[in-house]
């Protein structure tokens, strides 16, 4: 017998009043609070788009999808917009990576390149009122040498054996060796105050020389800046704050720049662009600064990875067009060399070295004699990029008779394995360090090192070539183009590091926001910014 | 996790219970339910007659719409036909679920009849069941998987282990209410034994919840492994389910709608008819 | 019932301190730890073994735990590794977050909750009953990603009316923080407010099935009377529970939540934490939450017990 029988039955009560006032009750909180919000005071989405119609003053909302680390200060990481909005560093790179003064008015490099001479700007103040001077020079040298601040210049830096004050804005840097990219560890160095150094670390107060001075920092939501009105260039910076807010879902980051709460990205990735690209009210610029490079690692010291045969094979497998197509939405330039066009060490014939030809990489595997009845291990970070790229290899290599099994590591556990070298025969990963000088990738980045890297490959010819290229005075010029050339055909032939797509910073900004620019390790610099 | 009221009526023989089942899967909500659920089923099952192209084959041509070029629902961004990954999909999701739901449901009862032996076995294991649904599921999640590297043996342990606490603490509170039962207090003055009594007359009287709520379990499996593809932990690609398809589909949803349209419009289907299925059983056991 | 709680008392510690043991033990067994992960991508071995010294993680694994629980029983949740700050500070912002996130989707549960299921069970018109029904399937169906995508969508993106994520801070800003709570509340509360709506029609249904109820109305007592003095008090009891379980479920729920709507909460936190391999963050944070979750429990078990007095006598 059912219990919801005819209306007569005593299951139905009715209560029309009590049940009314219920649902009345219901919604009228609920629209209680949702127009008490929204009308009664202010608007959460019109207070989010961002106030200042003039030149000068008004907001801006940067989305980052990785919150600030303070741990990671002195590091290069995937979060580095705010080190030249709250510090300077001492040059900066233009776009033929000629540096210009900064934090140093001038500079005299000695002719046989074992010292260099620093003027230092005598105007400069930190935000707690402390003159800048040349001892926080010497200060962020040392500092960047320690290894428990993990800083991928620390050799560069090490290579700094002594210094030498004149007064106090004036410095010699006494160098063990000519080094070549001595100005990459001058772009790359934050002058930080070496008294509040502990408080830097653990993000409660960070006291620097920038456009603008750390307000706060709430982990998770973002940093906060505000206008320093003393900054060293007269009437800079327009905006009179700045907050730093963090979006670590790409669906997240992505609305927050199409419904204006936030105006100003680096962190949308290439294949996620397309509905804005038709917006009339965002641009989207292409940063070529190469600060990340999709690569296929090989460990040399695993089956079948030890055969030079078989790398060459997988270099020749992979289809580079469609990696920056599919993977970097088309943001990005295939190549086969690790070097971007604004790169001394570029050429054209490196970067086609590779191809994309199934028929002479299953040449060169049958030659090694490899065999291919057995799968190889193909690790990756578990990231959605990292993954797409992971998959196009590995259906790519399948085409050329290499099977692949994707091994999926978490972020941490694949760093563990890319420093201690424990990683299986194949891996896919992106690596950075190529935008600069091209000794920096060889010396810095731990995937190139000549002295010990992922891949455990080792040779004189390899080592001699990257020391040639290092410890030399001149960036630039026919000599120095023959020894990066030298460095290029090595990494080309050895193939331990199969480079595919060098990836663009990609720059989302509402129409309003002029002169946001980046430097070649991606510090945000809104020095000349305004939003119109 | 979800839970239904346990209380059953009173004193119904073994082969009676049948009955309310049976009549439970005629009524036109249940059969809406199988239908839909068979679809879907028998869709995985029949995945490789039914596609045309590999799961992981990828062509040239990403996120194309449907019926360009012999693909029937389009591409991905990866140029993968879209119909074969979403039956392949539903293949593999429906591997993990059909495996470790029932474990979790096998476990979480075998705890509860280790309960019901002692009063401080069942401290202990109430106290255990505590613990485990303390921590965050999605924690426990991105632990596992750390632990065991991703693939479908972390996403069938974290199903199990949020399923066993809820089948353990639905068959507990059945046997409370059950023992307090007249037939029960009756078989016990008679003589019966504890455990005999136990397995073959509590036992089936406590059934009727757990049936209902193996069908909510399911639908929650797949939730759980949708949310741990989208947190980037789960099945290893490039194998496609359910809830990795969507997670990559969704920042295409303004440009490409069709590329998330498939999955979730199967796992809608998917949990509708499951959830028919348990409100019909539910009814007819109630009476 | 003062009986009841001090026989709960004594399992609940030993829970807890079962679950520290698991917590830290657990995060032992994944691999990498905070040394790696704040050494960055390029770093030497040298550099990590130096931060690993610096952390004291190179201690053996029973002094490291001695230390924590040392610390912890003191008042000090310890330096964070790798997020950066203070464990405690990181908690406590956290918390604020995720409460108000949980306490919002608990008020929508409960509101929403108790509209589907009080109509769903006492609708006299077969339309209604089948919309409510619609509803709450519909609830349940779609996943809580999927949801919180499309509401986004719609209401932050298509028609600009609230934000699209993140937060202001309650006290700084109760006008703007409604409206950014909103949505993600919402998000977080359909499903449960689905489950709820359905086991609360259940129950009622159940209730008024009940003998006493027909004679009730023979007798001529008023429906509103019986729904609210007889029904629904008989009918809250498991649904008590359900929502005592369902408060587990909206903490864990929230990770997703966090992320689709960038809301700066513990889920967030514990997310960040472990794939920082941030060990004093993740572990006092879990074992607050596991600590939170027992006091809940031995609530809602309370009061179970004060409504249903067969429980009690177990």
């Amino acid at each position: 017998m059912r219990v919801h029988a005819p209306p007569a039955s005593p299951a139905h009560p009715q209560l029309p009043s009590r049940r009314a006032t219920l649902r009345a009750a219901g919604a009228g909180a609920l629209a209680l609070g949702a127009t008490g919000g929204l009308t009664a005071c202010r608007s959460a989405v019109s207070v989010a788009a961002g106030e200042g119609g003039a030149r000068r003053g008004g907001s801006l909302t940067v989305g980052i999808h990785v919150d600030f680390t303070p741990a990671l200060l002195f590091t290069q990481s995937d979060q580095a917009l705010q080190q030249r909005l709250i510090y300077n560093t001492l040059i900066r790179y233009d776009e033929k990576l000629r540096p210009q003064p900064e934090l140093a008015r001038s500079w005299q490099y000695a002719d046989d390149g074992r010292s260099i001479t620093l003027k230092l700007r005598d105007d400069v103040t930190f935000h707690d009122g402390r003159a800048f001077t040349a001892d926080d020079v010497i200060f962020a040298v040392e500092n960047l040498r320690k290894p428990e601040r993990s800083a991928q210049l620390a050799s560069t830096a090490r290579a700094v054996t002594g210094f030498q004050k004149r007064g106090e804005h004036e410095l010699v840097l006494k160098l063990a060796h000519p080094v070549a990219n001595l100005f990459d560890l001058f772009e790359f160095m934050i002058i930080t105050d070496r008294h509040t150094l502990d408080d830097a670390l653990k993000g409660r107060r960070l006291n620097g020389t920038g456009p603008f001075r750390f307000d706060r920092w709430r982990p998770g939501t973002g940093v906060r800046l505000s206008r320093n009105d003393r900054y060293w260039i007269p009437d800079r910076p327009y905006l009179d704050s700045v907050e730093l807010r963090v979006y670590s879902h790409p669906d997240a980051l992505l609305s927050a720049l199409r419904s204006g709460q936030a105006q100003l990205s680096y962190g949308v990735s290439g294949k996620h662009l397309a509905p804005l690209k038709a917006a009339p009210n965002f641009r989207i610029k292409r940063y070529d600064t190469g600060s990340g490079a999709a690569y296929v690692g090989a460990s040399v010291g695993t089956k079948p990875s030890d055969d030079k045969s078989f790398r060459q094979a997988v270099a020749w497998a992979v289809d580079r067009e469609r990696v920056v197509q599919q993977a970097l939405g088309g943001y990005g330039l295939p190549s086969a060399a690790p070097w971007p066009r604004s790169s001394p060490a570029h050429t054209e014939a490196d970067r086609i070295h590779y191809t994309h030809d199934p028929g002479k990489a299953r040449a060169l595997l049958k030659s090694s004699g490899v065999s291919t009845r057995t799968r190889v291990p193909l690790g990756h970070p578990s990231q959605p990029l990292h993954t797409a790229i992971a998959e196009i290899v590995q259906y790519d290599l399948e085409q050329a008779g290499i099977r692949t099994e994707l091994q999926p590591h978490d972020s941490a556990t694949f760093q563990k394995k890319l420093i201690s070298g424990t990683m299986p025969a194949l891996w896919v990963n992106l690596h950075g360090f190529a935008q600069v000088h091209p000794a920096t990738l060889a010396v810095s980045a731990y995937p190139f090192n000549e002295a010990k890297n992922t891949s455990g490959f080792r040779s004189k010819a390899y080592t001699d070539a990257v020391r040639a290229a290092w410890q030399q005075r001149d960036a630039d010029g026919p000599a120095a183009h023959a020894r990066y050339q030298r460095v290029s055909d090595q990494l080309l032939e050895e193939a331990f590091i199969i480079d595919l797509a060098i990836q663009d910073q990609v720059e989302v900004a509402a129409a309003r926001l002029r002169g946001a620019t980046l430097n070649k390790f991606s510090y945000l610099s809104l020095d000349h910014a305004y939003l119109a | 996790m979800t839970s239904t009221v346990s209380s059953a009526p009173a004193v119904r023989r073994g082969t009676a219970a049948r009955h309310p089942y049976l009549a439970a899967l005629t009524t036109t909500r249940a059969r809406i339910g199988l239908v839909l659920v068979g679809a879907v089923v028998l869709a995985g099952l029949l995945a490789p007659l039914l596609s045309s192209h590999a799961p992981t084959a990828q062509s040239g041509r990403a996120l194309v719409p449907p019926g360009t070029g012999g693909h029937l629902l389009g591409t991905d961004d990866l140029g993968r036909d879209l119909l074969s990954r979403l039956l392949y999909g539903i293949r593999t999701d429906l591997e993990v679920i059909a495996l470790a739901v029932p474990i979790g449901a096998l476990l979480g009862c075998a705890f509860a009849l280790l309960a019901a032996v002692h009063p401080v076995l069942d401290t202990v294991v109430q106290r255990a069941f505590d613990l485990v649904l303390a921590f965050p599921g999605l924690i426990l999640a991105l632990a596992v998987t750390a632990i065991l590297g991703p693939g479908r043996l972390p996403v069938i342990v974290v199903i199990t282990l949020a399923e066993i606490p809820v089948f353990g603490r639905q068959l507990r509170a059945g046997i409370l209410v059950q023992r307090e039962r007249d037939y029960a207090v009756a078989a016990r003055v008679g003589g019966t034994r504890r455990a005999r009594l136990l397995i073959r007359h509590i036992l089936p009287n406590c059934a009727d919840p757990l049936v209902v709520q193996l069908a909510v379990s399911l639908t929650v499996a797949v939730f759980l492994e949708g949310a741990m593809s989208f947190l980037g932990v789960g099945v290893r690609p490039p194998e496609p389910t359910l809830g990795n398809s969507l997670s990559q589909a969704l920042p295409y949803l303004s440009q490409a709608p069709y590329f998330a349209a498939g999955p979730l419009l199967i796992v809608t289907l998917l949990v509708l008819g499951l959830s028919l299925l348990s409100e019909a059983l539910n009814r007819e056991t109630r009476r | 019932m003062g009986r009841y709680l001090l026989k709960r008392i004594p399992s609940a510690l030993v829970v807890l301190v079962i679950a520290s043991v698991v917590v830290f033990g657990i995060l032992r067994l994944v691999p990498g730890d905070a040394a790696t992960a704040l050494a960055g991508p390029d770093a030497s071995e040298e550099s990590v073994a130096a931060i690993r010294r610096q952390l004291g993680l190179d201690q053996a694994l029973a002094v490291q735990y001695v230390h924590w629980i040392g610390d912890l029983l003191r008042g000090d949740l310890g330096p964070s590794y790798a997020v950066g700050g203070e464990v405690a500070d990181l908690i406590g912002e956290g918390f604020g977050a995720t409460v108000e996130l949980t306490l919002g989707a608990l008020l929508l549960t409960i509101a929403i909750g108790l509209a589907l299921g009080v109509l769903g069970a006492t609708s006299r018109r077969r339309s209604v009953r089948g919309v409510v029904q619609a509803l709450t399937t519909g609830a349940l169906a779609v996943p809580p990603f999927v949801t919180g995508v499309l509401l986004v969508l719609v209401l932050a993106v298509g028609f600009a009316v609230l934000p699209s994520g993140g937060r202001v801070g309650l006290f700084e800003a109760p006008d703007l923080e409604l409206q950014y709570l909103l949505l993600p509340a919402l998000c977080l509360a359909l499903p449960s407010a689905a489950v709820v709506g359905r086991y609360l029609k259940d129950s009622l249904q159940q209730a008024f099935s009940e003998d006493y109820i027909r004679t009730a109305t023979a007798a001529g007592v008023s429906r509103r009377r019986l729904l609210w003095r007889h029904a629904l008090p008989n009918a809250l009891p498991p649904v008590v529970t359900l929502i005592g379980m369902q408060t587990g479920q909206l903490l864990g729920g929230a990770v997703l939540v966090e992320a689709i709507f960038a809301w700066p909460g513990l889920g967030q936190l514990a997310e960040t934490g472990l794939t920082a391999r941030d060990y004093p963050v993740v572990q006092d944070l879990l074992l607050l939450l596991v600590t939170v979750f027992v006091l809940v429990q031995l609530l809602t078990d309370v009061v179970h017990a004060w409504l249903d007095p067969r429980i009690r006598w177990e």
